[in-house]
This record gives C-alpha cells, structure tokens and sequence, in this order.
C-alpha cells in the first residue's frame, strides 16, 4: 500500500517570553490508507503541535518555524501555498478536536456548521448543503439527525457533540483524519462508542487516522500501529500487538503499567513515572528520558540514542541506549511485578 | 421570556421612584442656588422671596413636596412646569429629545463604522505596526476632551469661523424641534460636525474594544476548528470571529446609547444643539428643580430600558444565555 | 440697583461686570478721565448716527441667556429688558446713548411733582395703541391695572414693592394676596394717571418711572391670565412698543422657544408719529444657547446680521485684534458699574478705620483692573459712582473723593498707606514699625472659582500682602458666592469682591442697598461691607428727600464722598462693556440695558 501520509524530520520550533521551544524535533512516520496510527505521549511531548502542523495550522502560530516534510499523496504540504493549504484542510485531511463543547461554535446551529464545512470546499446550494449534514449526522450515529442538526452545541451531550465533530471532519471525504484526544473529554461508556464508530467509519470509507492521545488504553483499542513520543521525539514506534506486549523503552513501560486497572484492589498507589516533563527550550542532554529513567546509567547523559529497528523485528524501531536483551528482562519481571493482565 | 421581560419591567418602576427621590433630596435639599431666589429678580426684596417660595411650595418640607410630585406625576402624568420659564416641563423634553436622539443615532452609525473596522485590522494584525499606529490614534481619539475637540472642529472646519470653511458651525441646527426624523435636509448637515466629534471618542473606544474582544475570540477553540475545516481566514475572522464579538459589543452600545439618549452635554453646548444635554445644563444652572427633575427621570428612563433591550438582545445573540433564561 | 457677581451668574449668563441701568453721560468723550486709559472708542452711536438708519432687513442676537421673562412686571436681566424696550412703551424712557435723562414714552411731558413730594402726575399720550388683538388705544387705566398686578402673588415683580411700594394702598406684604383695586393710584380721566404716596419719596418714584411695570398691561384681556398662578400673561403678552413677539392670532406667543430662540417682528399697530424711536429692522431674533462667547463673538464678527454679547464681553484678545482691524465693528461703553473689594467693617482687623484707608492707600488698582481686560474695559475707579450715572460729575468725574489722601492715588501710594497703618499701630494694632500687620487674624476673603474673579482675588492677595495682611482666599463656584458666603453676615467673610450696577439714572440705587446701615440684612445681604455709620446714613437720608430740582444729585455726590470717607470698599474699576457686529449692522447700543437698542439698530444695505 502506498503512505497515504509521510513526515519526514518535522522540526517545530516556537518562540516563547522564556525562550525558543522546540516542541517537535525530528519527527518521522508514514500511514497508509485505511490504517490507524496512534501517537501517544504526555501533555508537553509535542503530539498536539506536530498534527497542528501538518494541516498549516501552525502558520496561525505567531514565530512558529516549521522545516521537514508532510507528504500527502506525494505532495508536500509544507512547501505549499496558504491558499492551496487552505484547501487541504477540511478536505484531503481533516481534524477533530479534544473537547466537542469549545470546538464547536456556540453560536451557530451544528447542521449550519456542518453545512458550512461542504460548501468550503464543493460548489452546492445551501439546501443541498443542509441535507448533507443532516446524511452525515446520520452517518456517525447521531439518532434523529434532523432534529439533531438545529440544535446548538451546547444543547447537544458529550458524546454526540463528538459525533458531530466527526461527521463534520468526514463531510468531505479526507484522506487524512487526525483526532486529537478524541475522547479525553468524554465518559468511558461514550468513549468506547466513539472508538467504535471511528473504526467502523474507517472501514467504510478507507481513510488513514492519526489518533493522538496519552492514553495507552484507547491506542489499544483502535491502533494499528503505535509511535511514543517523548520530548517531541518519537521513542518507540511499532505494530500494535508488539509495542503493547513487548515493549522496549522504559518510558512505554511506564505508560503501560500507569494504566488504572478495575480488578486491581483498591487503595493501591497508582505507579506512574517518576518526575517531570523535561523542558523542551533546553532538553536534557544525551538520552532525553535519561533523568527520568530508573535503568539509566551516568554514560546516558553524554549519547543521544538514535531510533533503530530491533535486529529481529524490523518494523519495531526504538531509541534507548540500553542493551535490547536486557530490556527484555527487565519488561518481563515489570510485568510479572503488575498483578493482572493488560486489557485488550 | 415573557415572564422574565415583565419582572424587568416592574423592577423598572421601582428603580425610577429611587432615581426621582434620590434627584429630589439632592436638589431640593442641598440646592447650589436658591429657586426662588434665582426667580425673583435682581434685587428682591426678602419678602418678595418669600411669597415666590410659599407660591412654589418651597417652604414645605422635602418629603412634602416630594409626595406632591409623585402625586402630579403618577395621577396627572405632570411633570410640572418650569421655575423659570413657566413652560410644561413635559412638553419641552419632547421637543428636545428628538434631537439628543438625532445626535445620538448619527453618532452611533459613524463611530460603529469607524472603530469596528480597526478593531477588526488591529485584532488581525495585532503587534504589527499598523496595530500599533492604529492604536495610537485610538488613545489620541479618547483622550481628547469632547469640548476641545468641538471647539478645534468648528475653528478648523465649520463655515462661519473655521480656517477650512466645509461645514456648518455653532447653531446651525434649528430651533423648532426639529430632528432628523422630520426634517433631515435642514438637520442633516448642521449635525456633521456634532457627530464626528461625539463619534470620536467612542468610536476609539470601540476599536480598542473590538480589538481586545477579537483577539481572544481569535484565540479560542471553535476558531480553530473553523480554519481547520478550510474556511478563508476573511470567513473565519468576520463570520465566526464577529458573530462571538458581536454579543459584547452590542451590549455596550446599548449602555452606551442610554447614556447619550440622556443628553450629550458637552457637545451640545459647544455646537448649540438644543437637545437634552443643553436642557439639562440650563436647568441645573438656575436651579430649575421640575426640570432637572424631568431630565433626569428621562435620562433614568431611557438607561434601564436600555439595559432591559441589550438583555433581552444578548438573549437573542448568545444561544446559550436564551437557554439558561428560558 | 444689582448685585452681579455670583448669583446672578448663576441664573442668566450675565456680564461679569454687571447690567448696570442708569443713565450714561454722553461718556463717549468725558469718560476717558485719567491719562492711562485713552482706548480708541468707535464712535457708532453718537447722536448724528441715531438719525440714519435704511429700513428694512433682519438682525440676529447671538446670545447665551434667554429672556428671564416676557411679562413686563418681572422682566428686570439684560436679555429681558432689551427685548422689552422693544415692544413695550413705559411710562419714560431712554435715548440709546444717554440713560441720565429720562424722556418721556408712553407719557407726554415730565412727571408734575407736588411741592410735598406726595404726588406724582403723569399724562399720558393719545393714539398708542395695543397690538392685535387687543388693537385699542392705551388709556391710563392700562397702566393702573399694570402696576396694580405687580404686587399680586400671581406676578411675583421682584422690584414693584422697592420703587412703588410707597403707593397709598399697596398690600403690605407684596406678591402675597389676589389683584385690588389701589386707592394711591388714581386715574380722573383716559388720559391722566395719578400716584399718591405714603412717604414723600416722589422723587424716587419720578425716577422708576422707566422701569417695565409701567407698560401698559390691558385687563380686559389680561385678567383671565393673571388669574393663574403663577399668571400665564408672559405667554400671551400684547406689546405696545414698534415690534412684538411673534404671535397668532388670538395673542398667544409663538415665537418664542424658551433657551432656544426668540423672533420679533413688527407691531402693526404701532403709529411711529407717536414714538421717537425709528424701528429700521423687519425682523429681529435672538439665538439662545450661544455660551462660548469667544465661538458667538467670531461669528458675528465674521457673518451676516449678527451680533454679540449678551453674557459678559468677547475675549479680550479677539477685542484687542478687532479693534484693530475692523473697529467700526466693536462698540465699546460704559455700563455703569462698579467693580469694588468690599472689606467687611466688623471683622478684625478691617474694623479699624485706619487699616481699611490703609489698604485702600496701598492697593495698586491697577493690578486688580488687569485681570478684567485692563484699560480696555475699564477705567481705574476713585469711587462709588460710574460714569453715566446721575452724579458722577457732580462726585469729581474721574476723580472722586480727591481730598481723601488715602484715595487720591488709585495706583497706590505707598507712603500714605504706611502712615495709616502707623495710625493704626497707635491704636493698637499689631503692627510693625514698618507698618506691615503682624498679627494672626484670619482674613477671609472668598470669590468665584471662574475667570476673572480669581485672578482678580488673586491680584488682591498680592497686594495685601505689600502691607504685611495675609489673605486666606478661597474660591468657591460661582453660584453659591453670595448665597452662601458673602450675604450672610454670619459667615463673617472679611474680603468679597462685587460688581455693582445701577438700575436706574439715581445715585440711590447705586448707594443705599451697599452701604446703607438700614439695608443690612441677615441673609441677602447686600451690604457686604456692613457699613453703619450714622454720618453716612444720616447724609443718604437728606439726599433721598430731595427732588432733582431741589438738588439731589449734588447731595448723593456727598453721600459718595462720606461712604469714601469710611473706607468700607476699595473701588478699582468702572467697566465697559463691548458689543461687536456683523460687517452689515449698524450697531446702536442702549446705554440704560447695555444691549443693542433694536429700535436704533439697522442694516447697511
């Protein structure tokens, strides 16, 4: 299959009153159509700014300096023209957000905004226009979709305002779809839904997603794929099953077993990962994770790991400077230490 | 709703029988000037003075004649007649308010005209230099005081006195009562250079607030979504950036016309406008207590009325308020 | 008689110097007294101009005030009483430029005086008729029925009872009861009207017969009017003079938007054989609501058929720079009033006779004049009388009070006012043996918070301050000067600062209510100066007693001299008063109203 979606080096650099950030620094990975990629990471890893970029939404940043590549379809969208990016967005990729209640303008129905998203981009009547969002609604689950699409957003609840958002970024048929912590907003039982429906949708339809979330659970529901980032550099990046049952840096074993788990008895600490998100204006030298990382050694400070596939799995790639065997250890006795298993 | 807009109303009468009695005991009670001295003549005897007293009521205590007001006013709709004049205090403010509402409504197109605009390019382009320039100008335009500016304009710009003979000047508005409504050949012009200079402040005001107001709208979520949806920025900025501004904006101008509507005093007096403002002024100079009355339950009037309209507006506007009324 | 500064101020927009309303020598030549005031003064009002004149055309008052009132009883400010002199005939009147001599108006001949001075007898001329729709002749009833309403509560007159009061009959208390009959006011036939007084003060009573209650008022017509309280008349009022305010058919004044404007326009029944005055305008109307007189004054000089002031004169800059380029232009005269520092003679240290010539030695009335406009508008006064009133001449002209050492140089003498204050050291004073006061009395002096009163206390202060007096000023609105501060003996203010004016050609009006032991009141007091001397109350008694003829003027000169004497206020300025005009208009300004006399004024054509 050919990548729909490629990014090649994508370095984002922000100025800010305390200095320049450097939110993503060198990110790279494909998607092909049809194909669910998960980026998962903290808040401050750079996930968010990364997806913002591909759709020139950075342009919007004041200071921002994007260099690197986004190839859609071959072409690449950063070198082109505010005018003829305009055009991709909405349409070749397509975007929704975290939170459906302030994404969605308050003050205009959702079927009017769902109607405006058509007609940016196809020459149709606002009657023609109006009846497609109302198919659409229809289309991402929300029931009684008429009714629905003369409603305000806030009238509407969390999950079908979702629904809507989605719809509204499928309105004309993209490539692309990014969703940026699609369900962080949302209950669990909705969450689950909404995942379902994305799913359901790609399959229908064959676009590519770049789901970007911090919550390993939700990746392990829909991914096919999973990159962790860290520092605004990806980590760890590698089919599903594989990054989810071995997992090779320790960063993704701290994301793995910070999961709250329901069978676990109660009154347990939560393990989480020890310290802070790193600064992204003066990273930390070397190995980015290094003073975070309980493994690490004093020679980590010094060498930046490189992102490399494992010897024999060549579509598993990570960044660490430990030695893979014994990383392989070192998973299993975390492993066999977290009481339960992970959910799938 | 309804019940809503009625609570309002009734809230309404009481605010304005607090507005009349606090206006009651402020001048009747520490008057600057003596009524009935100011009507008397030049050299009155104390006698004289005091039978124009007995004959106003004046020698009455103040809740006294405050009852009688109230009673003129709530069974006759009297609103008395003028210490001075002995005309109907009514029937002045209705020659008068027509043209306070003139000014007021020629001012309120230009400045909306004018600041909304650079509000718009300032919120755009903020930081730039043009935002900056822009800005300069606003700060200029709302520091100037109004009766300077006017006697600048009519210096500089006005027929009769002005180096750049191009507009009409001090008192040409009619006398009769006209007002934009029923004469505006005759009022039109003589209002030119009224408005731009009550325009001129407020107009710099709205900018600025437009400004501000945008650039965070600018800032949030739903815009975002908008410019991701591949909507021309010019869409994303007027349609969805102006619809979330509006709502503010509208309710300062309400505010801000009830407070016009009461009388632009400054102006009026400079361009010898003869609206509610100048009313106002005359009759707190000489003390003329039935007038300063009236003009100032008007002025009452108009303000929470307005107050009332921009709420129900708001309503209309903001989806979300409608929801939380009804 | 007026009190100008401060409450004045406060209802009508006045001229700071006041609407002083007595008569005017010819003071266009005899005024310019000393030699530090020769100011080049158009002559556009001698008598030879009074006769020319084209007719026809319109002229425009730019004016801040309105008229105070249109009903002729009550109507007494500058606005007022010019819109009065057109359109209504009084008892006697005045020639524009000279308000000393009265002539005879709606009456023919002088008044007969009987030798007791308890009757005064007045004729009055045939063929004055009222305008529509009254349209009759005047009789002598007309005039009886308008002095008999000035004293009903109706119509509250502010001055019926000071001049008339002495009528036989007048209810005791005025503006108090309905209209009745006045036995004093007699009238045997159509044509004679008589006034038989209480008091023998028919000389007084001669004198106010100019004043606007003795327009004839008709009662046919004006009685269902008078019976209103207070009387609607204003509203329908009749005139008898050349022009009447615009008015419909059944009398009801329509031209006239209170604040707003005011239209004249002529009276078709009047019959100019029986008036002296020419009536050239068509039209005449006042623009009220003209408060900037720098913006009003540039208009008129620059437009068409305007003039201005009402309220105070032009800036003095705009004077200055019109005189010199467009002179003929800009009237200037004297108004006949007197801008005085009245010192308070009960308070320390003012209360010792010695300090006040002190101060009245040493203050540079120059100084105080400079804030005013300077020699422009005003000459330095050496006392209490103006010119143009009865009796300056008679006081010394320019030089009044010249034997007074302490008054003989209104520049300040420095010498004479350390002796005076060594005089008051031996009296035991705190003084230094420089003559500079060292004691801590307060001295209170208090003024209008406004142009050019503060400056002109300001001046005051400084000056004081040469004698070692340490003034405490405060300043406070204009509108509560008098009310509450300066005519209220018990505030014990020690300093105020008056403008003074005359409302009729007597020395009386000028000099009884300011200095007057008798007119000291509690509140409204207009002898700010609480003079009481027996010396100076027993000459104002012999003066009022006289007729003209007996010498009156001579003996008011006297009283002039004696109040001098007591130092109770220090003169600095008698001020004058300037009008300016369109190109077209042919000022001629009314020395008695000190307004533009529109029964003189006309258009170039």
């Amino acid at each position: 299959m050919t990548a729909v979606l490629e990014v090649r080096n994508l370095r984002v650099r922000l100025p800010t009153d305390d200095g320049v950030v450097t939110a993503v620094d060198g990110l790279s990975y494909r998607v092909d159509a049809g194909r669910t990629l998960g980026i998962v990471g903290e808040s401050g890893s750079g996930k968010s700014i990364s997806s913002l970029t591909l759709m020139g939404l950075s342009r919007f940043l004041p200071g921002a300096e994007v260099s690197g590549e986004v190839l859609l379809d071959g072409r690449d969208l950063l070198a082109a023209g505010d005018d003829e990016l305009r055009r991709v967005r909405g349409a070749g990729i397509a975007m929704i957000f975290q939170d459906p209640l302030s994404a969605l303008h308050p003050y205009f129905k959702v079927g009017a905004q769902l109607a405006e998203a058509v007609r940016a981009h196809r020459d149709v009547g606002r009657r023609a226009a109006e009846a497609r969002a109302i198919e659409l609604l229809d289309l991402v689950g929300v029931p009684e979709a008429r009714r629905r699409a003369s409603a305000y957003a806030h009238e509407l609840s969390g999950g079908m305002r979702q629904r809507a958002m989605i719809a509204m970024a499928l309105a004309n048929e993209p490539r692309v779809l990014i969703a940026d912590e699609p369900t962080t907003a949302l209950d669990a039982t909705v969450q689950a839904q909404i995942l379902e429906e994305l799913e359901r949708l790609q399959r229908e339809l064959g676009m590519a997603i770049v789901l970007i979330t911090h919550d390993m659970g939700v990746v392990a529901q829909v991914a096919h794929e999973i990159a962790v980032m860290y520092a605004g550099r990806i980590v760890e990046h590698g089919p599903v099953d594989t990054i989810l049952g071995e997992p090779q840096h320790p960063y993704t074993w701290g994301l793995l077993t910070s999961i709250p788990q329901l069978h676990l008895p109660r009154g347990g600490l939560l393990p989480s990962i020890p310290g802070r998100p790193p600064s992204l204006i003066s990273p930390p030298s070397g190995c980015r994770f290094h003073p975070r990382c309980v493994h690490a050694r004093p020679e980590h400070s010094a060498r930046e790991p490189q992102l490399e596939a494992l010897p024999d799995a060549p579509d598993h790639r990570v960044a660490c400077l430990l030695d893979p065997d014994e990383r392989r250890a070192r998973w299993q006795s975390l492993r066999d230490a977290a009481s339960g298993e992970l959910a799938r | 709703m309804a019940a809503y807009v009625l609570r309002r109303l009734l809230w309404t009468v009481v605010l304005l029988a607090v507005v009349s009695f606090v206006t009651f005991v402020v001048f009747v009670q520490m008057p600057s000037a003596d009524p009935a001295l100011l009507r008397a003549g030049r050299n009155p005897t104390p006698e004289v003075v005091a039978a124009i007293r007995e004959q106003f009521g004046l020698d009455q205590p103040w809740y006294v004649q405050y009852l009688k007001y109230l009673q003129q006013l709530v069974l006759h709709h009297d609103l008395g007649y003028s210490y001075q004049s002995n005309v109907s205090v009514g029937s002045e403010i209705v020659a008068r308010l027509p043209v306070t509402l003139s000014l007021a409504l020629g001012a309120v197109v230009i400045w909306l005209a004018v600041g909304i605009p650079i509000g718009i390019v300032s919120a755009v382009r903020r930081g730039r230099v043009s935002d900056r320039l822009l800005m300069v100008g606003a700060l200029v335009g709302i520091s100037a005081p109004a009766y300077w500016l006017g006697l600048v304009a009519l210096y500089l710009l006005s027929k009769d006195i002005g180096v750049l003979p191009l507009f009409e000047g001090s008192g040409a508005y009619p006398t009769g009562g006209e007002s934009l409504f029923t004469d505006p050949a005759r009022v039109a012009p003589a209002l030119v250079l009224p408005c731009l200079v009550l325009a001129a402040s407020f107009a710099a005001i709205y900018a600025r607030f437009v400004r501000a107001s945008l650039s965070e709208v600018l800032a949030e979520d739903y815009i975002r979504t908008a410019r991701a949806k591949g909507l021309r920025e010019r869409t994303v900025v007027l349609k969805h950036g102006m619809r979330s501004t509006a709502v503010p904006v509208v309710t300062l101008l309400g505010l801000d016309l009830g407070i016009l509507l009461g009388g632009a005093i400054l102006v009026e007096i400079v361009f010898n406008v003869p609206g509610m403002g100048r009313l106002s002024y005359e009759a707190i100079q000489r003390a003329d207590i039935p007038m300063i009355q009236g003009a100032v339950l008007l002025g009452g009037l108009v303000i929470i009325l307005l107050n009332l309209v921009v709420d129900v507006v708001q309503a209309l506007l903001d989806p979300r308020v409608r929801s939380a009324a009804t | 008689m007026s009190l100008n500064v401060g409450r004045v101020r406060a209802v009508r927009v006045r001229p700071a110097a006041a609407l002083a309303l007595a008569g005017a020598v010819a003071a266009l030549a005899g005024c310019g007294g000393t030699s530090s005031d020769a100011p080049t003064e158009p002559l556009t009002d001698t008598p030879a101009k009074l006769e020319r004149g084209v007719r026809g055309g319109a002229a425009t008052l730019l004016s801040a005030a309105d008229v105070d009132s249109l009903d002729p009883a009550i109507a007494d400010y500058n606005v007022g009483m010019m819109v009065l002199q057109a359109t209504q005939r009084t008892l006697y009147s005045f020639l524009p430029n000279d308000a000393t001599t009265l002539v005879p108006d709606l009456a023919k001949g002088a008044p007969k005086i009987s030798d007791d001075g308890r009757t005064v007898t007045v004729k009055i001329k045939s063929g004055v008729r009222f305008a529509p729709p009254v349209d009759r002749e005047v009789t002598s009833r007309d005039v009886k029925y308008a002095l008999e309403r000035g004293f009903t509560k109706q119509v509250p007159s502010g001055y019926a009872a000071a001049y008339f009061g002495s009528i036989a009959g007048t209810p005791a208390k005025p503006n108090s009861g309905d209209l009745r009959d006045v036995s004093g006011i007699r009238t045997p036939d159509d044509r004679t009207l008589v006034l038989e007084l209480t008091r023998p003060n028919a000389g007084l009573v001669s004198q106010a017969l100019v004043k606007g209650i003795t327009a004839p008022v008709p009662p046919e017509y004006a009685r269902r009017f008078d019976r209103q309280n207070p009387s609607t008349y204003a509203q329908h009022v009749i005139a008898t003079g050349p022009y009447m305010v615009e008015q419909d058919a059944s009398g009801r004044v329509t031209g006239w938007s209170p604040g707003r404007e005011l239209r004249l326009v002529r009276n078709p029944n009047w019959d100019p054989a029986t008036d002296f005055r020419p009536a050239y305008l068509d039209r005449i109307e006042i623009a009220g609501g003209n408060t900037d007189s720098g913006v009003a004054a540039r208009r008129a000089l620059s437009g068409e058929g305007s003039i201005c002031c009402d309220a105070g004169s032009p800036p003095i800059e705009l004077l200055r720079s019109a005189l010199q380029s467009t002179p003929d232009q800009v009237t200037l005269f004297p108004q006949r009033t007197a801008n005085w520092v009245a010192l308070n003679t009960t308070v320390r240290p003012l209360d010792n006779l010695n300090v006040r010539r002190a101060l009245m030695a040493g203050v540079n009335r120059s100084a105080l004049r400079l804030p005013r406009g300077g020699p422009l508008l005003g000459e330095l006064a050496t006392g209490y009388l103006p010119p143009g009133l009865q009796g300056y001449e008679e006081a010394g002209g320019a030089h009044q009070g010249a034997n007074l050492d302490f008054n003989a140089d209104p520049e300040g003498d420095a010498e004479v006012a350390r002796r005076y204050m060594l005089a008051a050291k031996r009296d035991g004073l705190p003084i230094d043996e420089q003559g500079r006061y060292v004691g801590d009395d307060e001295i209170l002096a208090v003024a209008a918070n406004s142009e050019p009163d503060d400056k002109t206390a300001e001046a005051f202060q400084a000056e004081a301050r040469k004698l070692g007096f340490d003034v405490t000023l405060r300043l406070v609105p204009r509108e509560v000067v008098y009310t509450n501060f300066c005519s209220t003996p018990a505030k014990r203010v020690a300093v105020c600062f008056v403008a003074f004016g005359s409302d009729t050609p007597d020395p009386y009006s000028m000099l009884v209510l300011p200095f007057d032991g008798r007119s000291i009141r509690r509140e409204g007091n207009l002898n700010i100066s609480q003079l009481d001397d027996p010396g100076v109350n027993a000459a104002i008694d012999r003066a009022a007693a006289l007729s003209v003829e007996e010498g009156r003027i001579d003996a008011w000169a006297d009283v002039d001299e004696a109040i001098l004497a007591q130092a109770p206020a220090i003169p600095y300025v008698w001020s004058k008063r300037a009008l300016v005009a369109s190109k077209d208009v042919q000022l001629v300004a009314n020395r008695y109203s000190t307004m533009p006399d529109l029964s003189f004024t006309s258009i170039r054509k």
